[in-house]
């Protein structure tokens, strides 16, 4: 985003406690001109926003993950707290705005009474109060503001009742507040004692402004409940205010049941990856089938020259190897957001904590391994809400053998190769075993990690799971949609540029030095001349020169040294494997879709210099195997060394885990050979 | 003394203090386990563990060891 431009624009920092209405009332407050950025010096991500032209208020505004107060207790709230007191890339912001939901009070005013301890400048945004008066209260927000000696205003995030007053007050602030820094002050006092004395102290704030609803006509209901509610308001105001939601309740007498709990929570994210596959494939496809037919055709346009096969086979198909993952991830994050908005996230969670705490991980490991079935980039980027180091550094370690959408590609290339076309129904069964036993190995590699993890994760401290689960509530298609597409572009930023330039590269080794190759093309047509030069072309590449250095270790696997150079330029992204080999096995006609091509082109395809079959059942098995193992994806190194703080993970994912995949199809492939499956 | 950990479902106590010396003692109290404040058992993960309690209005998922050491009457 253009910093210079808004520099001078008054700063305003948007916090609160989770589940506080603070996200639904940053997306009313910057429209969906909100850009999503990382803290300066570390992965956690917020957004930042200007305020919607309506408005007419000149001021940026940030939006930062959620604290309960201003003690940290995990990275994600460090950053954010410590962005909170100054934020490195844009200052100290000149105006806090602190969300309070007002059917919590009594928890959620801790943060308001710290930060006026620190003496922020701040307005408090009063949320859910449809919630509150559904429950025959209302809150007196001047009372509240006079007590903290700042501004207080009811906001109904569902249809923007008193976003106006908030700007209005936002602005007086601003104009009132020009030119005189307030003074903060790190909280001085935090022991236990004072702790429950400021609470003792809320719990009185909350007697004071809380009261009996009034009668509205929106909601009949409520004034007969007041009737009967008023003469116990001065009592038991507290006590009824306290009631959970009965809809919650009986909701979790099923999802939470001590026996079925986790057998429906297996039941629904078997169903959401059965959807993701069906609901994501025709997508992929459609990229795929797009970039194809552009690249085809700019080809045609600027002929069979370098310059063409630049523009077409290197841009264009690198911009589509990144695009091409692109629906899997946002329908991903779309199904995970619902989930989170809904609160059944939370309760996953806390079903999956006692299995994961048993293998070293935490039930917080559970969302991000989970978005590592899209992407390993946003699921270690996700980590950060674990709270004990090493349970953080154990998920960062295992995100990588998750079947990341990458590898679908590959997978499908090499089921169809596998089975016959009549058989396709047996290719779902297939992939989701492939799914399921690099999971089921995740999971063994976890418990074996955190047998050793004094040795291997140099971490020790308190392992916590302390989570609340929210309301149940419809979900929000806006919250979601902009949190799926802000995962979306983190996805595009972190790999897009690594897997576009490897393209690049991979297209300049294929076609370099021997760009226009002399052969003598008698007797061929057109389009034959162009494959036999393109096969020449190839075959006297760097890419070949370097290729033929993997012989020694391709040759175990029953493989040769083109699939070698397929699999190195597979460090782009896991799915340039697929193009590469197209590249590589000399497929220039289509057959009615590229993967058809390519497997014909790899029936045909002999080990060098005799007319044995390159690839056959074992070789391939054991190439899918080398699949659900090898770390094979730049970006997710560079994530890795960056959240991990070191090359420590990194460098022993690589060692570990591709290990493990050498010997593993290795082994696949000689045993297969044992019992005669060639 | 009994603690939170040993509730029956639906029973209703009232916090007496929360112990100390616990690492996450700050964090539970920061999100609301005060003294004097009535919690109940709401519901259990399968194996027991987590427990999740209804305080303040709303639900709070709690390791085992965790909410052990809210002592309550």
């Amino acid at each position: 985003m253009n910093l210079t431009k808004t520099i001078n624009y008054p700063l305003i920092t948007l916090i609160g406690p989770p589940n506080s209405g603070k996200t639904t009332l940053f997306n009313h407050l910057s429209g969906s001109s909100h850009k999503t950025v990382n803290y300066p010096g570390a992965t956690v991500e917020y957004s930042v926003g200007k305020f919607q032209e309506k408005y007419e208020l000149k001021a940026q505004i940030i939006d930062s993950p959620g604290i309960v107060s201003l003690i940290s207790h995990s990275p994600d709230e460090e950053v954010a707290i410590n962005s909170l007191f100054s934020n490195e890339k844009f200052g100290k912001s000149d105006l806090v705005i602190v969300t309070v939901d007002s059917s919590q009070l009594s928890r959620h005013l801790l943060l308001v009474k710290q930060l006026s301890e620190c003496n922020f400048n701040m307005i408090i945004a009063l949320t859910m109060i449809d919630i509150l008066n559904r429950k025959g209260f209302d809150v007196d927000e001047k009372k509240l503001g006079n007590l903290f000696g700042c501004d207080a205003v009811k906001i109904e995030g569902r249809t923007g009742i008193g976003i106006k007053e908030l700007i209005l007050k936002i602005d007086e602030n601003l104009k009132s507040n020009n030119g005189k820094p307030e003074k903060r002050i790190n909280l001085i006092n935090n022991n236990h004692d004072a702790l429950i004395e400021t609470f003792k102290q809320i719990e009185q704030i909350e007697n004071e402004i809380l009261l009996p609803a009034k009668q509205s006509s929106e909601l009949p209901n409520v004034y007969e409940a007041n009737k009967q509610l008023k003469m116990l308001v001065d009592i038991g105001k507290k006590a009824e205010c306290h009631k959970i939601d009965t809809r919650t309740l009986k909701i979790d007498k099923i999802l939470l049941h001590p026996t079925w709990g986790l057998a429906i929570f297996f039941l629904v994210m078997g169903l959401i990856f059965t959807s993701i596959f069906w609901l994501a494939e025709p997508l992929i496809s459609l990229v795929d089938n797009f970039f194809g037919l552009i690249s085809n055709e700019t080809l045609k346009l600027l002929g069979y020259n370098w310059l063409g096969d630049l523009i077409a086979n290197g841009l264009i198909s690198g911009t589509g190897a990144i695009l091409v993952f692109v629906p899997q991830i946002i329908i991903l994050f779309l199904i995970l957001g619902t989930l989170e908005d809904t609160g059944y996230l939370a309760r996953g969670a806390m079903l999956i904590d006692k299995p994961l705490s048993k293998i070293g991980l935490n039930g917080k490991s559970f969302v991000p391994m989970l978005s590592g079935f899209a992407c390993a980039i946003p699921a270690i980027l996700a980590t950060r809400t674990i709270p004990n180091r090493r349970e953080r550094l154990l998920t960062i370690f295992i995100i990588p053998l998750m079947s990341c959408s990458a590898r679908l590609p590959v997978y499908a290339l090499l089921l169809a190769f596998l089975l016959p076309p009549e058989s396709a129904w047996l290719g779902g069964f297939l992939l989701a075993a492939i799914y399921l036993f690099g999971t089921l190995s995740s999971i063994i590699i976890a418990s074996i990690v955190n047998k050793f993890k004094n040795k291997f994760l140099k971490a020790n401290d308190n392992s916590s799971f302390i989570l609340e689960l929210p309301a149940y509530r419809a979900p929000k298609f806006r919250v979601v949609m902009n949190n799926a597409r802000a995962s979306t572009f983190t996805y595009l930023k972190k790999a897009g540029p690594v897997i576009f330039i490897l393209s690049l590269v991979l297209w300049l080794l294929t076609t370099f030095p021997n760009v226009n190759p002399q052969v003598n093309l008698a007797g061929f047509s057109e389009e034959q001349s162009l494959t036999v030069i393109k096969a020449e072309r190839l075959s006297t590449s760097y890419a070949a020169d370097l290729g033929k250095l993997l012989q020694p270790a391709m040759a175990p696997l029953g493989l040769d040294w083109r699939v070698g150079v397929a699999l190195i330029s597979a460090f782009a992204a896991r799915e340039v494997f697929v193009s590469s080999l197209a590249l590589i096995f000399k497929v220039t006609s289509y057959e009615n879709t590229l993967q058809n091509s390519i497997v014909s082109a790899m029936r045909q395809a002999k080990i060098n210099g005799s007319d044995k079959h390159l690839f056959t059942t074992s070789t391939v098995t054991g190439l899918i195997i080398f699949f659900i193992f090898a770390m094979q994806c730049l970006s997710t190194i560079a994530v890795s060394k960056k959240e991990s703080g070191g090359w420590r993970i990194p460098i022993f994912q690589i060692i570990i885990f591709s290990s493990i995949a050498y010997i593993s199809a290795f082994a696949v492939v000689n045993v297969l050979r044992l019992f005669g499956i060639n | 003394m009994k603690s939170a950990a040993q509730l029956k479902f639906g029973e209703k106590v009232t916090i007496k203090n929360v112990d100390d010396s616990h690492p996450s003692s700050r964090r539970i109290i920061e999100i609301g386990f005060t003294p004097g404040q009535e919690i109940e058992l709401v519901n259990k993960s399968t194996f027991n563990d987590p427990l999740a309690f209804s305080i303040r209005g709303t639900l709070i998922a709690l390791r085992r060891n965790e909410a052990d050491c809210i002592k309550v009457e």
